[in-house]
This record gives C-alpha cells, structure tokens and sequence, in this order.
C-alpha cells in the first residue's frame, strides 16, 4: 500500500471519527449551517419572484390603459394591432357610448355597447347582482333613480327598444349611472361603432410601461393613456414590497450567517486539545489546517445542501399560502448557496486556528 | 457559594461567554427588526396605497344621473341636488376621523370660456387645492393635491381663495388637452361669465380633467352662482381589508356586534359614519381602488407575517445551536462538579442561570441593534421612521430566555447523564 493512500485512508477516518465521535458537537454545526442555507434560498427565492407575483395582484384594478380615438371609430385592423400587442394575458374590452332618453321618466342616460360578459370579467371589483335573463348591465344609480328593477324603455332619437337588466352593479364611478348593452345590439340601435378600448395589460411596471409604448408607436392616430393612478401605485407597492423584503433577508441572513460563524469559531476553539495533540504527534499547521478546514466543508455542504431544499419547500408553501401560486425553487441559486456557505464555514474554522498556532502544543495541553 | 460559581464562570470563561451572548444577541436583533417590520408594513403599504386617490365618494340622494361621455359633461349645472359645502368639515369628526387622510369637494359644470382667440366649450371643476381647515382644536390642510397625487401641473397650483378677489383676477389650471386645442399658456388670462381668470399652470391629470379648467371651489362657486354648493365628494381613507364580517349589514346586527363592526375600520363603516354626519347623501365605495388595495395590502402583510415567522424560526434555531455548542463543550465541568457531590438540580440549575443571565443581556443588546435596523429600513424604504413598540422588547426578553433555556436544557440534560468518571477520563 502507498503511503499517500494510507495517508488519505487516516484522513478520511480521522474525518469520519471527528464526526461520529462527537456527534452533538457535528450536529450543532450542522443545524447552524443548514439554518443560513434555509434562510438565504428562502429569501432570495421568494424577491427573486415577488415582483411577478405582486404585480398579477393589480390585475384587479382592470383595465389600466384606455386607448380612444378623437374622431372616427377605432377600425379592426387597429383592434387587432391592439390585442397582437397586449399579448395572451392581457384584456380588450371596445367600447362606443350614446346618450339616450329612458321614456317613461325622460331622463337622459348614457348607454354604452360592449361585449357584456367581458366588462363583467374586466371589472372584476365591482359587485354585481343578477337581475334575470335579459342582456344588459344596469349601475345602481340607474337601478335606484329610474328603473328599480324593471326594463329600461330608451329612445335614441330615430330608434327605441326595451332593455331587459342581466344584473346591476355598483362601482362607485361614473359608470353607476350608466347602462351596458351588448356591443351588436348598440350598433343595431345607434349605428356607432366603438371609438374606445378599455385595455388591461398585465405585467411587471416597467413590462407595462413597455407595452404603452409600443402601443402609442404602432398606433399614431389613436391616443393611448395609461390610467395613471394604477400604474402609480403599482410601481410604488410592487418597489416598496421589494425593498423591504431585501432589506429585512439581508439583515437577517447576514445576522444568522454571524451567529453561525461565531458558533463555528466557538466550537473550534474548544477543541485546542485535538489541535495540540495533533501538533505534539508532529502533525505540520498545513496538516492541522486542511483537516479542519475539510471536516469544515464537509459539515458545510451537507448542512447547506439540506438548507436549500429547505428553503426551497419554505418559498414554495410561501407562495402557495400566501399567493395561491407555488414560487418554484431557483437551481441557479443552488451553487452561489452552497458555495457561499462553505466559504463562510472555512473562515469560521480556520481563523481561530490562527490564534491556536501562537499557542505553545505544550501550554494547551497542560490547561493552559 | 452559588453566586460565587456564576461569578467566576463568567470571569474565566469570557471567551466562551461572548460568543454565547453575541449569538444571543444576533438572533433577538432579527427578530426585533423583522417583528417590527412585519408589524408596521401593513400601515406603510397602506400610505402607499394612497397614491390610488380617493377610495369613498360622497354625492347627493337626490341627484340626478350623471350624464359624462369622454370627459365631456352634458348635465346643465342647475340640474341635480347639491351637498352644503358648510356641512363637509364633520367628515373629520366621525369615530375614524383620523383615517381620513384628505377629501376634494367638486362643483363641476359645462362653462363657455372666452380665450384671447375666440369662444370654446370647456367643463368648470371646482375644488381644494390645498384648503387649511380647522375641525375643533385640530388644524389639517386637505384637497386635491393630497388626495389626487397624480395630478401634475406646470406652473404653479392656485391659491384656496376665501372669496373671489376682485382687485386681480384669480388663479386657475387649465387642462393640457384643453391648453392644446386653446393655445392656452401660463399667464393667459381667460372669461367665464364676464369674469376675468389668470391661468397660473397646466394640468396634467391623465384623466378627463385634461380637457377642463380646474378653479379654486370658492371661485366656482362664484362663477356658477351656487355658493356653498358641492356636487361630490371624493374622500382618502385608510381601511382594513373588506371580509365576509364587514359585508353584513348593520342594522341587523346586536348591539355588541355592531360595535365591533363600528370599531372597525372597515370601508363600510366608514361609509356608514359619514351618512351619519352627512344628512341626505349616498356614500359609495369606489371599489376598483377599495377591493383591490384590500388585496394587495393583505398580499403584502401575509408574505411579510410568513417571512418574519420563518426568520424569527430561524433564529431561534441559531441561537438554540450556539447555546448547545458551548454547554456540550463544558461537560467536563459538569462530571467535575459531580464527582464534587454537586446534584443534578445544582448543575441544572447553575446552568441554566447562566444561560438566563445571557438570554437577557443578549437580548437587550438584540432589542436595540434590531430597532436601529428597523428604524434604518423604514427611513431608507419609506422615508418614514419605523417605531418599534415597547412591548416588543418583553417579548423578544421572554424569547430570548424561553429558547436559550431549550438550547441549553437539551446539552444540560446530555452532560448530566453521563458518568462524572468517565467524563473525566475523557473518554466521552
């Protein structure tokens, strides 16, 4: 047998036994270890993702972009510009207004034509009521000043019709003392095709404000208006939220990753006893070193390879409970975790041999 | 002789004893930091929210339907019911008065404008900029500007004039879109009714105010002949989150239910106060920003809530590993002190003093590291100081003390099982 084989069949046993022997003294070790792993994949993987998953929060506000057109009606070669550009998640709603004259009271209402079961899913905050079977949506105001649950007779100069109500809603805008029919049914009525959208684009803030501009560039004679309140508080909420949960991960990673070090360099102190025996057997620092450094990264990436699955499973049962949708576990994480959390375990093991090579073997043995 | 033991434990072994308190020390500042975090995030999101404008609108029962289309408004300003503008200062004084972050009145009506070049048909708003207002002994400043903080204007914002002043003509906005198709620009003066106005800045509002004049309230007033009149009423509300408790409806409820519901800042309480000020009129929730700042706020707690939870877990853990770590170092004290005639309950006991001593130094200095972080966070994130509640330093003292005590009982228990020969041989 060589000797550098027997050499590396006694570290691997001196390793193994520093382990097994002091198995509490290993485990400590380990658990410190593996709680900074946790912690940092936990964090990182949560603000890796938060900023998708808080923006999809604002997907209730509606529609955030109105896109109109001053003079004519927007054309279907534009509508089609518009949904090619919002892309699959976002949402279109046209929409053309008159005024009309409710018979029976003659008071005048504005009448709006859009694809009905759209607006209802466009906005969603409002509360709706089901009124029936007819086709139309009745705002409370409406409801509550003409109708009061019957149908709207309107008149629209040359033409009328008798509106029957699907439902009623309260929104608390302007739209309360409006009346939404399907969009065919106004066009029968007012020969007006619809001169606005009412367009949701869903996404991160600067997503968003990507998708406003290209849609003002591909569509020169049509105006596109952010609603400027909701992409405001957007980037405000969505930035904020960010911060703070930069912020409070960085402190609490980088204060747990301190008490693991000084647990580490504690643990490592009180075994001086090993480090002068090695040493009186005629060990060299460079051997005293590397096995303690090894045993070190050893305990390191065992601890911080559970720490991340760990971490992993807590971002994801964060996501799932809080956002009812799984933030899912970043691999690239994986490497920086592990890496970082071995470095950090040689420092912390290695540094306070430093103190220990000042220190006579004899003098440590003695109880010095 | 007990006191002496501590004593001299803590003398000779201050090494040992440092790092102990430093972990301590650690682990009580993350979970001083994040306990105040994770509780104030909540109202600062909230502030936040804000920027959303109004969340509550206030208009007249007996008013007419609205006719708008496109920012254009059709309904002639006599028609319609009106809310006294004398009346609004008692929204300041329901039970949740200080939610009330700001309210805007508006008078608005269709208005023919006379400009240097000729006649346009523009609609007249009049609001709060700016207004100072006493309510009791309390001073606050509401409009607009607070309430609508998206509102941007180049040039200056008009003043909230008492009275129309009659020696200069008055300060007001005028709209982008409308100074567009006008040629309207600061400093142009402009006529509604005979009466000249100094147009002091431009609008840019993002809505369909872009295409109006925007005056002070009183000046409005004065303009349209309707002094005192306010057509709506647009107030800023911090709310807690609508749930199923805060849908039901109050006049069905037992009088101890009611009160928990009218204590309870919901928006439909509000809502409900201010009926109770405010003869004759219907409030409304504007519920695109209402129902959804409701969501995003209890999103953002609830991750937050889970964050500190799992940093406040993690801690513990940390610090119950350091506590293990040095007590599992000392067992030869332990079989020393044993083979002495030293009883379990003695060693337990010494142990777990010293322990204790730690978990309270450790955590004072956590408490206070973790609140100069908090403090830190708040002030660089939301330019606000986040206070840490004294209470927090009970619970993070008890924390400290309860999971020191776990992490030591457990190492304590290990050392005392083992036979003090055998331990001091060294061969355990």
């Amino acid at each position: 047998m060589s000797l550098n084989r027997i050499k590396s069949q006694l570290l691997l046993r001196l390793l193994f036994k520093a382990a097994w022997v002091r198995k509490d003294r290993a485990f400590t070790a380990l658990v410190s270890v593996a709680v900074v792993a946790t912690i940092a994949t936990a964090a990182l993987t949560i603000y890796s993702d938060l900023e998708g998953k808080l923006s999809r929060e604002f997907r209730g506000f509606g529609a955030n972009v109105l896109v109109s057109k001053t003079s004519g009606a927007l054309t279907a070669g534009e509508l089609a510009d518009i949904r090619k550009t919002i892309g699959n998640t976002g949402e279109i709603v046209p929409v053309a207004y008159a005024i009309a004259t409710e018979t029976t009271s003659n008071a005048r209402i504005v009448v709006g034509g859009a694809d009905v079961d759209k607006l209802r899913k466009l906005n969603s905050s409002w509360s709706f009521s089901n009124a029936g079977q007819g086709s139309a949506l009745v705002g409370a105001r409406v409801d509550e000043t003409i109708t009061h649950g019957a149908d709207l007779q309107l008149s629209f100069g040359k033409t009328s019709a008798v509106i029957k109500p699907a439902g009623f809603f309260h929104s608390g805008s302007d739209d309360d003392s409006r009346v939404y029919i399907p969009l065919d049914d106004f066009v029968r009525l007012t020969g007006v095709q619809p001169n606005t959208a009412l367009v949701r684009v869903e996404g991160k803030p600067l997503e968003i404000q990507a998708v406003i501009s290209r849609l003002s560039a591909a569509l020169p004679d049509v105006e596109v208006k952010p609603v400027r309140q909701i992409t405001q508080a957007q980037t405000a909420v969505v930035g904020k939220t960010r911060s703070v949960v930069l912020a409070s991960s960085a402190v609490v990673v980088v204060l747990i990753m301190l008490c693991m070090v000084a647990t580490f360099t504690g643990s490592v102190l009180e075994r001086r006893k090993d480090f002068a025996v090695m040493k009186a057997l005629g060990a060299s620092n460079r051997t005293v070193n590397f096995l303690f450094a090894s045993e070190a990264a050893l305990l390191a990436l065992t601890g911080s390879s559970a720490g991340y699955v760990l971490g992993c499973g807590i971002a994801f049962w964060i996501g799932k409970a809080n956002f009812d949708a799984a933030i899912l576990p970043q691999p690239l994480l994986l490497f920086p975790v592990l890496l970082g959390s071995v470095v950090l375990a040689l420092i912390a093991s290695t540094a306070p041999l430093r103190l220990l090579q000042q220190i006579q073997p004899a003098g440590i043995l003695r109880g010095e | 002789m007990f006191l002496r033991l501590l004593f001299e434990s803590f003398r000779r072994q201050k090494r040992r004893k440092s790092v102990a308190l430093l972990a301590i020390a650690l682990g009580m500042s993350i979970a001083t930091a994040m306990i105040a975090v994770g509780n104030d995030i909540g109202d600062k999101i909230n502030q936040e929210l804000r920027s959303l404008g109004a969340n509550l609108v206030i208009t007249p029962i007996e008013d007419t339907l609205d006719v708008n289309i496109g920012g254009v408004n059709l309904k002639p300003a006599s028609e319609g019911a009106f809310i006294n503008e004398q009346e609004l200062i008692k929204i300041k004084g329901i039970f949740w008065g200080h939610n009330i972050k700001g309210y805007a009145p508006f008078l608005n009506a269709p208005q023919k404008i006379q400009t240097r070049t000729g006649q346009i048909d523009a609609e007249l708003i009049g609001t709060y900029f700016a207004q100072p207002l006493h309510y009791g002994k309390d001073q606050f400043t509401t409009g607009i500007r607070s309430v609508n903080p998206w509102w941007k204007v180049e040039g200056a914002w008009p003043p909230d004039y008492g009275d129309f002043p009659e020696q200069l003509p008055p300060d007001v906005l005028a709209g982008i879109k409308l100074a567009q198709q006008a040629g309207l620009s600061v400093g142009d003066q402009i006529e509604i009714g005979g009466r000249k106005l100094r147009i002091s800045g431009i609008l840019n509002s993002g809505g369909e105010e872009d295409q109006s004049i925007v005056a002070p309230l009183h000046i409005a007033q004065k303009l349209l002949g309707q002094p005192n009149a306010v057509r709506r009423v647009t107030v800023s509300a911090l709310t807690k989150p609508e749930d199923a408790f805060a849908r039901k409806d109050p006049d069905k409820m037992s009088p101890a239910v009611r009160d928990r519901w009218y204590c309870s800042p919901y928006a439909n309480s509000i809502a409900y106060q201010l009926r109770e000020v405010l003869p004759n009129v219907r409030v409304e929730q504007i519920r695109q920003v209402e129902q959804n700042q409701g969501k995003v706020l209890s999103r953002v707690s609830g991750l937050m809530l889970l964050l500190t939870l799992a940093a406040l877990l993690a801690a513990a853990l940390a610090v119950s590993a350091a506590m293990a770590a040095t007590i599992l170092e000392r067992r030869q004290e332990v079989g020393l002190m044993k083979s002495l005639g030293a009883g379990n309950s003695a060693v337990a006991s010494l142990f777990l003093t010293e322990a204790g001593l730690l978990a309270l130094t450790g955590g004072l200095i956590g408490f206070l590291a973790g609140a100069a972080l908090a403090h830190r966070i708040g002030q660089s994130i939301f330019g606000s100081a986040i206070v840490v509640h004294p209470v927090v330093l009970a619970v993070v003292l008890c924390a400290a003390v309860i999971v020191t005590f776990i992490g030591s009982a457990g190492a304590v228990r290990k050392a005392m099982h083992f036979d003090p020969a055998v331990v001091l041989r060294g061969d355990a």
